[in-house]
């Protein structure tokens, strides 16, 4: 390598600095931190470290030997950051109920000046001669743990650490996920259906025609996506504009229900994510010389089979890029279900925002937030590899 | 020869311009027929109201005596060669050649041997799994051109096939379809804006201007007697020369080039005395000596001397009175200043009335 | 029949893009609190409302500083990280370039959970750079494809033009590689902005109330308690993009008669 081209590249990569290091710090910071949350439990072995280290040593038949009892009590002992004792009781209790008064009335007892001497837990409490309070805590202390990457999935650790499935009821986010993949899907498949022959409409008129049915498509990619949403919100509703319509045309007698429903979500979700059909197909066709239709006519193909040999089998790739980015982006959306869609239509998203804003439950937020970017980065590598330019439309 | 494809009073206006204007055009089987004009004269609409992809606004087109002119594209067996040759980029050369045949639904094995046969013709069998991206600009053209003649069509229509290709391959292809042209007695319309080409490949050529034929002759007919000015300026080099018929005599007539000098031509019918004329003489058609020989010799003087390689171009003068004369060598001494004798043969002359 | 079919299914997709942002405009205008047809009488109290209503000020105040904040922060870095990429030594450009676009395919509310808990850690949720931080990495894509894209449209040959003419390599790149890729640089901003204009998800992850910002006030009030105010917003909304984007249609179009009159 020359020397000129040796500086060329360290100019090159100054000016690159700056910003790889801006999105290291906020953009895939976050997303490590995420990651982690959804892996790392340290809540109990942090108040609880000797008991932590201790336990290990113990292979979970009986009872645990002397020295974690004394770990135990030393730890309760100097537990001073009550929040995070809090915390951990809760979590322990979850695991088995009862955890709550037995832990509350160790620490009152191991704290208890008089009871300076040893202290014999079993004593204290006949819950303590039981192994499944200890097996709970054993489980409980490990750093790193699987628990909510097997709750978003609706699985769990039973007693004896074997995967098993989530009563049913319990939780719902197979449920959820399901319906995110199958909305996703129906919303992929009507902007196909939509945008093929649009884009194909497009690709074939000239002049002010071809112009008119691009704008349309532009327009609302320009168009703020809450205020789209904002306009399918008052259009849908019961004295909105389309059941208003539907009604003086008396096509029906009262108004259909079209928000807070599957159907709205569907609508909405095919308005906003239409132009992304439409245009990578476009761009696709607009490459295909014309007189490729001109060369199969001339060598006997009518219209329909000239379509079916020549300009469908062209429009393919432009079709498997849109499919893929529209996919991609609907199920991670969360602005339009959230508004036009009821309680049943929610997709991951709402639910991760659920965990993360309404209870604080990182774990699970975290773990949802994982599998969701784990299924769009798999899709966007595969969009990479068709469309080779990795750059999505709208810039 | 009978007729075989027939245009009768074709026009084609596109909204309020017209492009091609009562055209009457017969074209006969087998034959070789060339479109040449200068580039939006319409050498392209009239291939494309045969293909059918344009209609024509009035007039009528038959084929062996059928009206052909309201039948879609598809209908009309006749293959097109396309200028940037149109090969299907999402199939293979043995697909794209297949593909007419597998529209005319032959059976399966008919079409293999008939793909195989016509690759081999054009030695394209090694590469026929490649995709058109994957071949050169002249194997692209031969796949073009064999996908064209393969389901033997009526009438092969090419638009500036040629184009595209550097020079040595354009002549290379020029002799290969010539010579599928003979060998598969083909009927070919061949639209190009190369003189050359159209010279050396035709049976006949059909001169484009604005949109109307100036002439339809055979090359022959076309470069040694021009009927209009236009072709004559269009098809090679000419020396043109406003002029008047002084008399007309038994087959020759001499015109009046200027104040001294006049010229004795063959003639036609055509020509009357006392007519205003356009006196047109090919610069090859010229011999350069110092003595008078033959009906027609001009004393005149070298101006200018331009070398090409394998001819010279002598500018020559006397008064105001200009030639272009081409020749292979000069004598020894003859400079610029020079006078030397111009001398022609009266039937390499053209003399032009309109 | 053929062509009757597809004038028809055009017209119907024309009128199902466009129809909604159409149809909810003239609402705004609306006397009354219910956002129904037909309007009994109009009236610019929502507007009014949106100027006054401290809720609503605030969260317009907060949409401009945020906005210009992220643009300005958006546009700098990813201007110099375009200008970085254009050099053809740099080693795994593709692999950067993949990089500096993900932040436009990570889904929103994924970035959002992530960037709470980060800057809980930091000390930076629900204060203004947070936010405007938090924003730029979303705008930053749309900088890096329009200054990208317009760094390509330059002929090389210009620039070594310049540079054979004398002008030392800072000369070039600030008399000739910056004057055209300037519309470029200024349609990624307007990218930027509306995208920050735009923005909801992230910020209701990272904004406190104090930055609540005008998309996330229509947000929640869309979800509360819907009110005209609400499409008198949106009419603001939509009257600011269509601005910006006729500012960066125009930009983009004399770029392309600056290239059509340079090519030979
Ligand atoms: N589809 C069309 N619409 C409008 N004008 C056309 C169209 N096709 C050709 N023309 C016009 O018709 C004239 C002849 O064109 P063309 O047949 O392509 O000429 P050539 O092939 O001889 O160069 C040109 O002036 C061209 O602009
Ligand atoms: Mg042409």
């Amino acid at each position: 390598m020359s020397r000129a081209s040796a500086r060329e590249r360290m100019g090159a990569l100054l000016l690159i600095v700056p910003l790889l290091a801006f999105l290291a710090v906020f953009f895939l910071w976050p997303l490590w931190t995420m990651v982690r949350a959804s892996v790392v439990d340290n809540t109990v072995s942090r108040v609880l470290p000797r008991t932590a280290a201790a336990i290990v040593s113990w292979d979970g038949q009986g009872l645990p030997p002397a020295q974690v009892h004394k770990a135990l009590i030393e730890d309760l002992r100097q537990a001073e950051d009550q929040q995070a004792l809090g915390e951990t009781v809760r979590r322990l209790n979850s695991a088995v109920s009862g955890f709550r008064t037995l832990l509350t009335r160790t620490t009152n007892a191991v704290r208890d000046e008089t009871n300076s001497g040893a202290i014999d837990l079993g004593d204290l409490d006949r819950r303590w001669k039981e192994p499944r309070f200890w097996l709970a805590l054993r489980e409980a202390v490990p750093p790193y743990t699987d628990r909510n990457l097997l709750a978003a999935v609706d699985m769990k650790r039973d007693a004896g650490g074997a995967i098993v499935s989530e009563d049913p009821g319990a939780s719902a986010n197979r449920l959820i996920m399901f319906r995110t993949f199958l909305v996703a899907a129906i919303v992929t498949l009507a902007c196909a259906t939509i945008g093929l022959p649009y884009a194909m409409l497009a690709a074939a008129v000239t002049g002010w025609k071809r112009t008119v049915l691009l704008l349309a498509v532009l327009v609302p990619l320009w168009t703020s996506l809450l205020v789209r949403t904002t306009a399918w919100f008052v259009l849908l509703q019961n004295e909105g504009l389309i059941n208003g319509a539907l009604q003086v045309l008396g096509i029906t007698d009262g108004p259909l229900p079209l928000i807070f429903n599957r159907v709205g979500v569907v609508i909405a979700m095919t308005h906003v994510l239409l132009p992304f059909m439409v245009l990578p197909i476009y761009s696709v066709l607009l490459s295909v010389p014309r007189n490729l239709m001109q060369a199969a006519a001339s060598m006997g193909a009518g219209p329909l089979r000239a379509f079916w040999r020549v300009l469908l089998p062209l429009s393919l790739p432009g079709l498997m890029s849109g499919s893929l980015l529209v996919y991609m982006v609907a199920i991670g959306y969360y602005i339009t279900p959230a508004l036009v869609g009821g309680a049943n239509d929610q997709m991951i998203s709402s639910v991760i925002a659920f965990y993360a804003l309404g209870t604080a439950n990182w774990g699970l937020a975290g773990a949802l937030g994982v599998i969701l970017l784990l299924v769009t980065m798999i899709l966007y590598f595969i969009y990479g590899r068709l469309s080779k330019s990795p750059q999505l439309l709208g810039a | 020869m009978q007729p075989f494809i027939q245009f009768e009073s074709v026009s084609k206006s596109f909204g309020s311009m017209t492009v091609i204007d009562s055209l009457d055009l017969t074209i006969h089987k087998g034959e070789f027929l060339s479109l040449l004009g200068p580039s939006g004269s319409g050498k392209t609409t009239i291939l494309m109201m045969l293909a059918g992809f344009e209609r024509p606004t009035r007039g009528t087109i038959t084929l062996d005596g059928m009206r052909i002119d309201q039948l879609p594209p598809h209908r009309r067996e006749m293959g097109v060669v396309f200028q940037n040759y149109a090969l299907f980029p999402h199939m293979t050369v043995a697909e794209n050649v297949a593909f007419p045949l597998e529209m005319k639904r032959l059976p399966r094995h008919e079409i293999a041997r008939k793909v195989a046969r016509a690759l081999d013709m054009v030695r394209l069998g090694s590469l026929k799994n490649r995709r058109p991206s994957q071949l050169s600009g002249g194997q692209q053209q031969r796949v073009a051109l064999t996908r064209a003649l393969v389901f033997e069509p009526r009438v092969i229509l090419m638009d500036e096939p040629l184009g595209a290709l550097d020079k040595q391959l354009r002549e290379h292809m020029q002799l290969e379809i010539r010579e599928l042209h003979k060998r598969l007695g083909l009927t070919i319309v061949f639209v190009t804006h190369d003189q050359s080409e159209a010279l050396t490949m035709s049976d006949r050529i059909a001169v484009f201007n604005a949109g109307k034929i100036e002439q339809i002759d055979s090359p022959h007919a076309i470069y040694d007697t021009p009927r209009t000015r236009f072709v004559a300026q269009f098809i090679g080099e000419t020396n043109l020369i406003e002029a008047d018929v002084v008399n007309v005599q038994n087959g020759h007539a001499t015109i009046a080039l200027g104040a001294d000098l006049a010229a004795k031509v063959r003639s036609g019918p055509e020509l009357q005395a006392g007519q205003k004329a356009l006196f047109s003489l090919r610069p090859e058609r010229m011999r350069l000596g110092a003595e008078p020989a033959g009906d027609n010799s001009l004393g005149m003087t070298i101006t200018d001397c331009i070398y090409h390689g394998d001819h010279m171009r002598v500018q020559l003068a006397r008064g105001n009175f200009t030639f272009t004369a081409r020749c292979e060598r000069l004598a020894g001494d003859w400079t610029v200043g020079t006078q030397v004798v111009v001398s022609f043969d009266p039937r390499d002359c053209t003399v032009l009335t309109s | 029949m053929f062509r009757t079919a597809q004038t028809f299914f055009g017209l119907l997709v024309v009128t199902f893009l466009l129809m909604p942002i159409v149809a909810i405009l003239p609402l705004a205008f609306t006397s009354s609190v219910f956002l129904t047809y037909p309007i009994e009488e109009y009236s610019l109290r929502w507007f009014v409302e949106l100027t006054t209503a401290d809720a609503w000020r605030l969260s317009i105040m907060n949409s401009l500083i945020i906005g210009l904040g992220a643009t300005l922060l958006s546009t700098v870095l990813g201007t110099l990280a375009a200008l970085g990429l254009r050099t053809k030594a740099l080693p795994f450009a593709n692999l950067l370039r993949t990089m500096f676009l993900l932040p436009m395919v990570v889904p929103a509310v994924v970035l959002g959970v992530g960037m709470q808990m980060l800057f809980v850690n930091l000390g930076v949720a629900s204060t203004y750079p947070g936010v405007i931080i938090a924003h730029a990495v979303l705008c930053v894509p749309f900088v890096i494809v329009s200054v990208s894209a317009s760094l390509q449209g330059i002929d090389p040959s210009v620039e070594k033009a310049a540079s054979s003419l004398g002008a030392s390599p800072v000369k070039v790149f600030r008399r000739v590689t910056l004057p055209l890729a300037l519309p470029g640089i200024i349609s990624g901003a307007v990218f930027a902005f509306a995208t920050s204009l735009d923005e909801v998800v992230i910020t209701l992850f990272v904004a406190g109330p104090n930055q609540r910002t005008l998309a996330r006030q229509m947000f929640s009030s869309i979800r509360e308690n819907i009110s005209p105010t609400v499409v008198a917003a949106a009419l603001l909304l939509i009257i600011g993009t269509l601005c910006l984007g006729g500012l960066a249609a125009l930009l983009r179009w004399r770029q392309e008669r600056i290239a059509l009159r340079a090519a030979p």
